[in-house]
């Protein structure tokens, strides 16, 4: 049997867990899952480290991308398991996807959802709140953000 | 202290003493707390306070924690209405409190919003409809961050996708005395929820009293989450009050009770591991009907009992032997 993660190397790991209800099997080499940290599989799991005990043992870090909403690092994310805003979601996604299947399984979400989509008067007034915040905290690279996204929700609502 | 939620009896209240649920949420277009300056904190708080406003049923009392004092943060804490790590810190984070404290939400913890609903007894249902309720009217005012495959988006990925934590506190003094709880913790481990001690951790839990939770945030519904936990929560209080049945099969326990309420009685000191250590059993005994005491007045004096709770009582810090010798004076006094 192939590795799963890389596809190229004989997988010599395997394991059976029950997932969110679901049976997942995963087979690894040993490398991938030395680097996806199943080598630990069964030592401490600690609630507040654990993100960052895992992303700290992945390969990808080096880059040096940041988030272009709140300008967290992948490194800072791995070093303290703490998402910087909801937008880190989006932009380190596949870098975090082995440990979000780690910890939840391969499940998807199918839970309750917000009843309809905010409205465009209410996602502008909490963006120019946040703007406001972070002009006054001298936070300039934060506000361009906020103020490019104002501005696309009125691009948006204009074509409409 | 006013009427208070846990001044109710519940249902199954020989052995659930209460029910709780968290809903974790962010506002989109904030960071998360861990990213945020003093001042945006504080911007925060005053956006969730506004939405809490409109709220309808409900009215709340808002309170910068950098305001109280640390014996009534502690003491918040002690009451199960703010995380331990919440009182640990108080800068820019705020609560936001009903006048029965049965719904509280946490502003700025490990994410913008924590709301906690509380309920006397077995009441999972009630507990989620209320919190969903008032989920819903703040999702009104706010835009909650959420992602469709991953759903509600949380600063500790562990949390995300429901972002909703229900809890039962179970008081398992016969499963603790026969030594089945080691066993049971490692079972319920494998079936998606948490057993842990309510005050103080793992096989240390002082009163016998355990946390039992869901763990599963992402993949399963909050309804079927909540109908898992409900089911196992059955069963323990079924195996709970098999053991009972068992122990007091010999006289053993029964003398261990009454000499419990007897120290509980006459005590000139006591510190709350030896208060909490007897009033399991004095519960246990209330339970059995061998001693006149309704539970509700047993669970708000184990409450009220904690060490910081006690010196705000006297509104003045106590030392070790003041503290207990007042905690003594205060359990002589409810026990009559």
């Amino acid at each position: 049997m192939i590795c799963q993660n890389c596809n190229k190397n004989e997988a010599n790991m395997h394991m059976k867990r029950i997932v969110n209800g679901r049976a997942a099997e995963v087979h690894l080499c040993k490398d991938c899952a030395r680097s996806l940290g199943y080598g630990e599989a069964f030592t401490g799991f600690g609630f507040g480290g654990l993100l960052g005990e895992l992303l700290s043992k992945g390969e990808q870090i080096g880059s040096s991308v940041r988030c272009s909403f709140c300008g967290k690092s992948f490194e800072e994310i791995a070093g303290d398991g703490k998402m910087g805003c909801a937008e880190c979601y989006n932009i380190f996604y596949d870098k975090l996807l082995p440990s979000l299947n780690r910890i939840h399984g391969k499940a998807s979400y199918s839970g309750s959802r917000p009843q309809k989509e905010a409205s465009v008067e209410l996602r502008i007034e909490e963006l120019k709140v946040a703007l406001k915040a972070a002009v006054e905290q001298q936070n300039f690279e934060l506000a361009a953000t906020l103020r490019d996204r104002i501005n696309d929700i009125l691009a948006e609502g204009g074509e409409q | 202290m006013g009427a208070k939620w846990y001044l109710g009896t519940g249902a199954q209240n020989d052995v659930v003493i209460n029910t709780s649920i968290h809903i974790a949420r962010n506002i989109r277009s904030f960071p998360f707390p861990s990213r945020l300056s003093l001042p945006e904190k504080l911007k925060v708080n005053s956006v969730i306070r506004d939405a809490s406003e409109a709220i309808d049923d409900y009215s709340f009392n808002y309170a910068e924690m950098k305001m109280l004092s640390q014996s009534e943060v502690v003491s918040l804490a002690e009451r199960h209405l703010v995380s331990p790590e919440f009182a640990s810190s108080r800068d820019g984070r705020a609560l936001l409190l009903t006048e029965d404290e049965a719904v509280s939400v946490m502003l700025n913890e490990e994410d913008h919003i924590r709301l906690q609903v509380m309920y006397a007894g077995f009441a999972l249902d009630e507990a989620f409809k209320t919190a969903s309720s008032i989920e819903e009217q703040l999702s009104r005012k706010l835009d909650f961050a959420f992602d469709d495959k991953l759903g509600y988006l949380t600063q500790d990925p562990v949390a995300l996708g429901t972002g909703m934590k229900a809890s039962v506190v179970l008081h398992l003094p016969a499963l603790v005395s026969t030594s089945q709880i080691t066993k049971l913790i490692a079972t319920v481990s494998k079936l998606g929820l948490s057993l842990r001690g309510s005050y103080g951790e793992g096989a240390a839990a002082k009163g016998d009293m355990f946390r039992l939770s869901n763990t599963i945030t992402l993949g399963i519904s909050e309804l079927a989450a909540i109908e898992n936990l409900k089911s196992i929560a059955l069963q323990i209080a079924a195996q709970e009050r098999a053991a009972r049945e068992e122990i007091f099969k010999t006289p053993v326990i029964e003398d261990r009770i009454y000499r419990a309420y007897g120290v509980l009685k006459y005590a000139r000191m006591i510190d709350t591991n030896e208060f909490m250590e007897l009033i399991s059993l004095v519960r246990l005994g209330a339970v059995k009907g061998l001693i006149k005491m309704d539970c509700a007045s047993i669970e708000a004096l184990m409450i009220h009992m904690q060490p910081a709770t006690i010196s705000l009582s006297v509104d003045r810090p106590l030392d070790r032997v003041e503290r207990d010798k007042l905690r003594a004076a205060m359990v002589r006094q409810n026990l009559g």
